[in-house]
């Protein structure tokens, strides 16, 4: 058998070996492959994909300094560094000297037909009065600021209102062929970046921080005033990197070396580390081959959750290892095996039937997760079963005073039974319990999963501020039949914004329809204008009057306005199609999706984006705006993952609870009436867990209840090992238990110390946990006689 | 990001002079003789008297009122005839009020080339030839107590949009002359020079703070 196993192993370790070193797989990190797939709509997913995967690649540095020289030569020095790096960043987006002249032509030729949404209500409610005085001003006016072609083309200003209107979407300004913002006098030149590799990838980190790093310093030495602002995905991505690195080698470190110790105190031989992690070992491997030819793919999380879970699987090598210690050394490892089969296969089959029930669940992060642990858990126990009795014999291992001291400690534990001192426990846990988990609260926001250090979050938000850019996680999708149809769909929802802008909840919105009105619109637009300024004793005619000009020029001037309509772009209206053919269309061709295949056939569709949106409390009142709209949805990303997020952990919570009654429904097979007193230490843990953390106003995450189902394998492993001593007499299973939850302690519980959230909030949980468990466990014992025990004691 | 719209709008429409990469390193002599003839006080006022002749309108369009430049806090410009229109340029926004309202107004926050048009009419009143010389080719001329200068955009699309500009003057800048593309045309010529600190009236004063 242990041949067998041998060829197995030998078959895992080559296709591992394929996989890691020949094929080079990366574990999948995209978040997003972890949420059920969303076959309900495609548009959406392809709108928010097209809205995110440009943005995470982009890296945003503002070079700021007292003076635009400065900033200049700042700017110049960091492009310099990043410019020898091509293939990894891609920069210098520098203005050509192409004539930019044309590139309104489009929306010049159709100016009868824009206005912004001011100019429309000043339209319907102005007097004439009002419009002559306009154009007298501009006309007498020596600097009559943004003017456009000639002053007989736009006599009353609109087209220059419309489009400064359009200018002001964007504080951002070209200057001497750099993009600057300013800052309260200060400039600021921005300089744009596009990775070339994917942002989440550790290399792409690994090579693409010190080059900014390295171009920052340029930059400082070039102007040692300069202020550097940095933004991008990448960033973050990292700093999260890093943060962890740097945790694995002090917290990995430390509980490495607290395990190794305590194996040795008790062994007083490493040989037994060597073996549990050889166990563990063959189980990870074995799960990532098999979940890899079963799904293709195999998903970091997958990796981070699964290896942990496996982590149980000490249990079996450290019971079997406390065993061989604890028994005659005439009995045969394989002797001692058999007699050992039977509680091994029980914490095995206890194990699996807990997670299987993860993978009933619909999303396929937890399917693989399931899958993941339960195949690793099989073949480390399958490990133990064929090797472990090989490579141990009797005289391998020697009793420790250390382990014979721990193995006795159990005596001072007070037994639960039916007296006062146990229903006062009881009811004391009961107020604890009750007064805890009633404060209990959720929160599966993702971003409480972030840390982001500081200077990068404050850097964010300054630039954020001086960028005024719209967020790519919250907008508005919009969708038709026709594009005429998304572009009136834009103009109703646009209507329901105006007022938001008024009360300064955003600052505006970015829309296609902003530079191509609906067909409909147009009409309307030519319509009012035709009526408010052209009409036969309107504003136009007045302006004439106090011109000294005859109605000849009165005629000549409203012919040329309409005829200039009629006439443009070959007569049609100006439509998304045509606008998008030009030059000016580029900064808005990412809001338009066009046709795009729909689960009901094929649709149009746009994104009407939001700027100045620094409130997260106003999210309901923007979602609020696109009801009752038809085609009309809003879109946040943001607390669409934290809602799957929460899904995940009451799906989890649930499975928890299933796991549970499974659990029992086995143990009861074996223990019968005995069998509470296997399940009750973990629930009872558990409960002081959540009860605990209600106390202490920790919010319950996903995480919590992940470990909540760790501690559960491992509980029930515990309490297993009691019962089996009750039944074999064996007082070295309260030895198994402690190594086994000690070195849980120190592998998951340390994870306690991370600074990241949710290695926090598993490791918090698996320290309280694990450490209730282990204190009461003994407690649930069934009543033995002291001095048998004793007296077995010294029978051994 | 919107990059190019931003390239485009400002450049083309908000007439900001944008200087171009390479700066051309010295003024030539005359300009450098010019800006040593200029009395540049800190406090300027005095009458304009504006002539617009635009394509499309027969008459002259004539207004006049009174403007003054002070050195560090921006320009002043207010229309008398034919009707009353003030125009106050200051570090950070542009301001225009009509009859007693404000008709118009940008601040450089919204519209961060503000700043930079209010720096350029300021040195085109103010005659400040070292600061045009960043955003213009300047082509010069002294004869006895007087110059002229003939102002051309560096970037070639902003020339496009406002045209050429010409200044002439002695002590203090005499006139400024506007052609713009479109074939528009605007003079102004400034008389009644004041300068200290009686140049300016009460209300110009207030018309500051």
């Amino acid at each position: 058998m242990a041949l067998i196993w041998a060829l197995a192993v030998a078959l895992l370790l080559a296709h591992n070996g394929y996989l890691w070193l020949v094929k080079g797989v990366v574990p999948d990190t995209d978040i997003l492959a972890l949420l059920p797939v969303e076959q309900r709509d495609p548009v959406l997913q392809q709108a928010f994909t097209h809205m995110v995967d440009a943005a995470q690649q982009r890296v945003i540095v503002l070079v700021g300094a007292d003076d635009w020289e400065h900033a200049r030569t700042a700017a110049d020095a960091y492009n310099a560094v990043l410019s020898k790096h091509p293939a990894l960043l891609q920069t210098g987006i520098k203005m050509s000297e192409q004539n930019q002249q044309d590139w309104l032509a489009p929306s010049q030729q159709m100016r009868l037909s824009l206005l912004t949404p001011a100019q429309q209500t000043l339209l319907r409610e102005q007097a004439p009065k009002y419009w002559v005085d306009t154009a007298l001003q501009q006309l007498y006016s020596p600097f009559s600021g943004p003017k456009l072609g000639a002053w007989q083309d736009d006599p009353f200003g609109l087209f220059s209102g419309w489009v400064q209107a359009r200018a002001q979407e964007t504080p951002v300004r070209p200057r001497d062929g750099y993009l600057f913002v300013e800052d309260k006098g200060r400039p600021y030149i921005v300089l744009l970046m596009n990775l070339q590799q994917p942002a989440f990838s550790m290399a792409t980190q690994q090579a693409v921080l010190p080059l900014l790093e390295q171009a920052g310093n340029a930059a400082r030495q070039a102007v040692p005033t300069v202020e550097l602002i940095s933004a991008g995905v990448v960033l973050h991505a990292g700093a999260g990197s890093a943060q962890a690195s740097r945790e694995m080698s002090t917290i990995g470190i430390g509980s490495l070396l607290g395990i190794v110790l305590l194996m040795w105190l008790t062994f007083r031989s490493l040989r037994p580390i060597a073996l549990i992690m050889l166990s563990i070992g063959i189980g990870c491997m074995a799960a990532f081959s098999l979940c890899w030819m079963i799904f293709g793919q195999v998903h970091l999380l997958t990796l981070v959750f699964g290896a942990s879970l496996i982590g149980v699987a000490q249990d079996y090598g450290i019971y079997f290892l406390c065993r061989r210690v604890s028994v005659d050394p005439s009995l045969g490892s394989w002797q001692l095996l058999r007699r050992l089969l039977p509680g091994l296969a029980l914490t095995l089959a206890a194990a699996v039937i807990g997670y299987i029930g993860l993978a009933l669940t619909p999303f396929p992060g937890l399917r693989q997760m399931a899958l993941f642990s339960v195949l690793g858990l099989v073949f480390a126990w399958l490990t133990v079963i064929f090797w472990f009795p090989a490579l141990l014999t009797a005289n391998t291992l020697k009793s420790s005073t250390f382990a014979a001291w721990v193995g006795q400690t159990r005596r001072h534990w007070p037994l639960l039974g039916l007296n006062r001192g146990s229903a006062l426990a009881a009811l004391l846990f009961g107020i604890f319990a009750v007064a805890g988990i009633t404060r209990l609260t959720v929160n599966d926001d993702i971003r409480s999963l972030q840390t982001p250090p500081k200077a990068l979050l404050a850097d964010q938000i300054k630039l954020g501020k001086l960028l005024d850019a719209p967020t790519p996680v919250q907008f508005y999708l919009v969708r038709g039949a026709t594009a005429e149809q998304v572009l009136q769909r834009e103009e109703a929802l646009k209507q329901r914004l105006e007022p938001l802008i008024a009360k300064h909840l955003i600052s505006g919105y970015q829309a296609m329809s902003n530079w191509t009105p609906s067909m409909r619109e147009q009409a309307a637009n030519r319509a009012l204008v035709t009526q408010a300024l052209l009409a036969e004793n309107g504003p136009l005619k007045a302006l004439a009057v106090q011109l000294g000009e005859d109605d000849g020029w009165v005629a000549q001037m409203r012919s040329r306005a309409l005829n200039a309509a009629a006439d443009a772009n070959g007569g049609h209206d100006l439509t998304p199609a045509e606008f998008l053919k030009s030059a000016a269309s580029e900064p808005s061709r990412h809001l338009w999706l066009g046709k795009v295949n729909g689960a009901q056939g094929s649709v149009y569709a746009s994104i009407v984006a939001l700027r100045g949106l620094d409130n997260y409390g106003n999210l309901p009142v923007l979602k609020q705006a696109a009801e009752q709209l038809d085609g009309v949805s809003w879109v946040d990303k943001v607390s669409e993952i934290s809602s799957v997020l929460g899904y995940y952990r009451q799906y989890m919570g649930w499975v928890l609870l299933g796991a549970y009654a499974a659990v029992f429904l086995l143990l009861f097979t074996r223990y019968r009436g005995a069998a509470w007193r296997v399940l009750t230490p973990p629930a009872v843990a558990s409960i002081a867990t959540l009860a605990m953390l209600g106390l202490l106003g920790q919010p319950l995450q996903l995480f919590h209840v992940l470990a909540l189902m760790l501690i559960l394998g491992l509980g029930v492993d515990y309490g297993i090992f009691m019962q089996e001593q009750s039944m074999q007499r064996d007082r070295f299973a309260w030895l198994t238990v402690g190594l086994s939850a000690a070195s849980a302690l120190l592998s998951f519980g340390l994870l306690a110390l991370s600074g990241t959230p949710p290695l926090h909030a598993f490791g918090f949980t698996m320290l309280i946990g694990i450490a209730i468990v282990w204190l009461i466990a003994p407690c649930f014992s069934q009543d033995l006689q002291p001095e048998k025990e004793e007296q077995n004691a010294n029978k051994n | 990001m919107k990059r190019n719209m931003k390239r485009s709008l400002a450049a083309v429409l908000l007439s900001v002079l944008l200087a171009s990469p390479a700066m051309s390193a010295l003024a030539a002599a005359p300009v450098e003789k010019i800006q040593s003839m200029l009395a540049r006080p800190p406090i300027l006022c005095g009458r304009f008297d504006q002539t617009k002749q635009l394509v499309g309108i027969k008459k002259p369009l004539l207004s006049n009122g009174r403007f003054c430049v002070v050195n560090g806090k921006g320009v002043l410009w207010r229309t008398l005839q034919p009707f009353p229109n003030t125009l106050r340029l200051k570090r950070d926004e542009i301001v225009q009020m009509q009859g007693g309202r404000v008709a118009m107004r940008m601040d450089a926050k919204q519209e961060p080339v503000v700043r930079m048009i209010n720096s350029v009419l300021f040195s085109l009143l103010a005659g400040d030839l070292s600061q045009l010389d960043t955003l213009f080719e300047l082509d010069g001329s002294v004869q006895g107590n007087s110059w002229k200068v003939a102002l051309t955009a560096r970037e070639p699309a902003l020339a496009k949009a406002i045209g050429t500009l010409a200044l002439t003057g002695g002590a203090y800048v005499k006139t400024v002359t506007i052609n713009e593309a479109s074939g528009d045309h605007t003079e102004i010529s400034f008389s009644g020079l004041q300068s200290g600190s009686g140049a300016m009236t009460a209300e110009e004063g207030a018309a500051f703070e």
